[in-house]
């Protein structure tokens, strides 16, 4: 054997092992098998936390809708109508909880999340929600941040916009978001949008009517 | 013609050797495989193209992203889609190294141009390679065959021109390099498979 066929060996053969030795070190830090991929609930608390955003509250609290979304991901614009009509219908007959998973891949959804905290530290949610996947067109898939679109759309909703400016470059707004992302992580989000029903991840909707269909079959149940 | 060869005879000992039999294989099935990826990613780009309704999906798996890494400026560097660049490069790299399979032995002008053209690929790939991994933050599994093939070219083209500076050259110790072509080779993937585990962690440890 040559002295690069030995040295190619032995760097191939450190490779390996130091892979291996990555992947026990990662295992044995995991903190639980990942629920959703064993098709059971998922923890309620993980999905739905105290100061987590909801757009619509049920009176008897019986069905709770989670989904986790990327402000800057088409699926989600696509779903974001089917989405504001079950608003509509259901109304206070089923909680509706957004969470925040914005992808890397997408240059602006981190931004974009956090303008939409930054909006929720006044109050006011629900309208950035609407103006950022209304307008998703208008500042999406853009390789430069888009900050002032944001700031835009605050001004628009008549928000403090010091205040905004403040929120939406405080570390704790970033971290608000990362918190979103962690949770989703653990309940086995892998992409967006992903919904939740009463803890249980819907894996087979693919048109508004599967939606209404499982809320439907929720609530009767 | 038959002078020239019978007076470089000696020079040109090493291109009967393990070594030019290796780097005529390189070209040969790394050029093949990368022509085969090239027209692959050709195929899927069309057919994007021809479908309207195609809506991405937003996955943080990114190696199942080959959509939204083909639909970047980055997809078409120059004007044209980064394919077609393959496919007419890598028909060349694989009909050259058919020819050196073959015996012919190729003038030294000619590995000075294939020089040319390898290294422009090798700096093109990783800049590519940059954008995948730290502006699209997504892989495409076609566009890495290329890179492992890409790579794979230009080193054992290099050596091979490498190897044939005149002893009297201050570059000419460089040619001991060729000694460690498969150590080169491997460190090289090695770096690129560290940058993208490191880059893409969060995902990978998702999975085990």
């Amino acid at each position: 054997m040559t002295r690069n066929t030995r040295l190619t060996l032995a760097m191939i053969l450190v490779v390996i092992l130091v892979m291996l030795g990555l992947m026990t070190y990662n295992r044995s830090n995991a903190p639980s098998a990942v629920a959703g991929d064993t098709g059971e609930g998922v923890d309620p608390a993980v999905l739905v936390r105290d100061d987590s955003h909801r757009l619509s509250t049920a009176a008897d609290g019986r069905v709770t809708l989670v989904e986790f979304l990327d402000f800057e991901c088409e699926s989600c614009a696509a779903a974001y109508p089917a989405v504001k009509e079950i608003l509509a219908t259901y109304q206070d007959r089923i909680t509706f909880v957004v969470r925040y998973f914005p992808i890397p891949s997408h240059p602006n959804a981190e931004l974009a999340a956090r303008a939409a905290q930054a909006a929720a530290n006044q109050d006011r949610f629900a309208e950035m929600y609407t103006l950022l996947f209304e307008n998703q067109d208008a500042w999406g898939h853009q390789r430069t941040p888009q900050t002032e679109a944001f700031v835009g759309y605050a001004r628009t909703l008549g928000l403090d916009l010091d205040r905004f400016q403040r929120d939406l470059d405080d570390p704790a707004t970033a971290a608000r978001v990362d918190r979103d992302k962690a949770d989703g992580e653990s309940a086995g989000v892998q992409g967006t949008p992903t919904f939740f029903l009463n803890g249980r991840q819907l894996t087979q909707v693919r048109t508004q009517g599967d939606l209404v269909a499982a809320i439907d079959a929720a609530l009767a149940g | 013609m038959t002078a020239t060869l019978g007076r470089r005879s000696a020079a040109n000992a090493p291109e009967t050797g393990f070594l030019a039999r290796v780097t005529a294989w390189v070209l040969a099935v790394g050029g093949g495989i990368g022509l085969l990826a090239a027209g692959t990613l050709t195929v899927e780009k069309v057919n994007l193209l021809s479908d309207a309704d195609y809506v991405p999906t937003c996955s943080i798996n990114p190696i199942l992203s080959c959509g939204s890494v083909m639909t970047t400026p980055q997809a078409a560097a120059f004007g044209i889609p980064n394919p077609l660049l393959g496919i007419a490069g890598f028909a060349v790299v694989t009909t050259l190294g058919v020819v050196l399979l073959a015996g012919v032995r190729l003038p030294r002008w000619f590995w000075l141009g294939l020089q040319a053209g390898a290294t422009f690929g090798v700096v093109f790939v990783h800049w590519l390679i940059y954008q995948s991994l730290y502006v699209i933050s997504a892989l495409c599994p076609y566009c890495m065959v290329v890179w492992v093939v890409t790579i794979a070219i230009f080193l054992y083209t290099t050596l091979h021109n490498l190897r044939r500076i005149p002893a009297s050259s201050p570059l000419a110790r460089l040619a001991g390099l060729a000694g460690y072509h498969s150590v080169i080779l491997v460190a090289w993937y090695v770096v690129i498979l560290a940058a993208i585990l490191h880059r893409f962690w969060d995902y990978w440890s998702t999975l085990l």
